[in-house]
């Protein structure tokens, strides 16, 4: 089973859980404050989910291993190689 | 180590994100349990805004994403027609 297949059961599942829950299709003795919750369910998760993106990716951009030092040496090199390539003839476009 | 700037944008994206959970969180989670007339309640938008503002807000960033999209294959197609 493909990876894609896996998680639209397994979201299909959640989906259908709450469903039961929401539309009452399940005998429940949830109390009103509990249903309020359980009916805003899925979008809390996508909140959740795009909260941590939004972290996850901010945490990385600010840890970043940025070595300038090493760039600054890199692109000397390069000017070097192309440099040295022209004078032997090989053509840059 | 990354440079200033980006470690400021980072951390305040990070700050950001977690001010949203929170908020999210609290309005969505902990305002049923909360009686009526806490003044807790007045720093919150009614519950149905809890699901209409992500889903506008869902809409708008993929129509900015979809139109950016659009205009870069429309700008590659005009330059490829003028070579």
């Amino acid at each position: 089973m493909t990876k894609l297949l896996q998680w639209l059961l397994g979201v299909g599942l959640l989906l259908g859980m709450w469903a039961c829950l929401v539309w009452d299709l399940v005998p429940t003795q949830l109390t009103p404050q509990w249903k309020e919750v359980v009916w805003v369910a899925p979008m809390y998760l996508l909140m959740s989910f795009a909260c941590y993106s939004l972290a996850t990716i901010g945490y990385r951009v600010a840890t970043f291993n940025d070595c300038e030092d090493a760039a600054k040496e890199l692109q000397q090199e390069i000017e070097e190689a192309r440099r040295d390539l022209a004078k032997k003839g090989l053509k840059f476009s | 180590m990354a440079t200033g700037s980006d470690q400021a944008v980072g951390m305040g994206m990070v700050a950001l994100s977690a001010l949203i959970f929170a908020y999210y969180t609290i309005w969505t989670v902990v305002l049923p349990f909360v009686d009526d007339d806490h003044i807790v309640h007045q720093y919150f938008l009614p519950r149905p805004y809890a699901v209409i503002t992500p889903t506008v807000a869902g809409v708008v960033a993929l129509s900015a994403i979809g139109s950016f999209f659009g205009y870069v294959m429309l700008q590659d197609k005009m330059k490829k027609k003028a070579k």
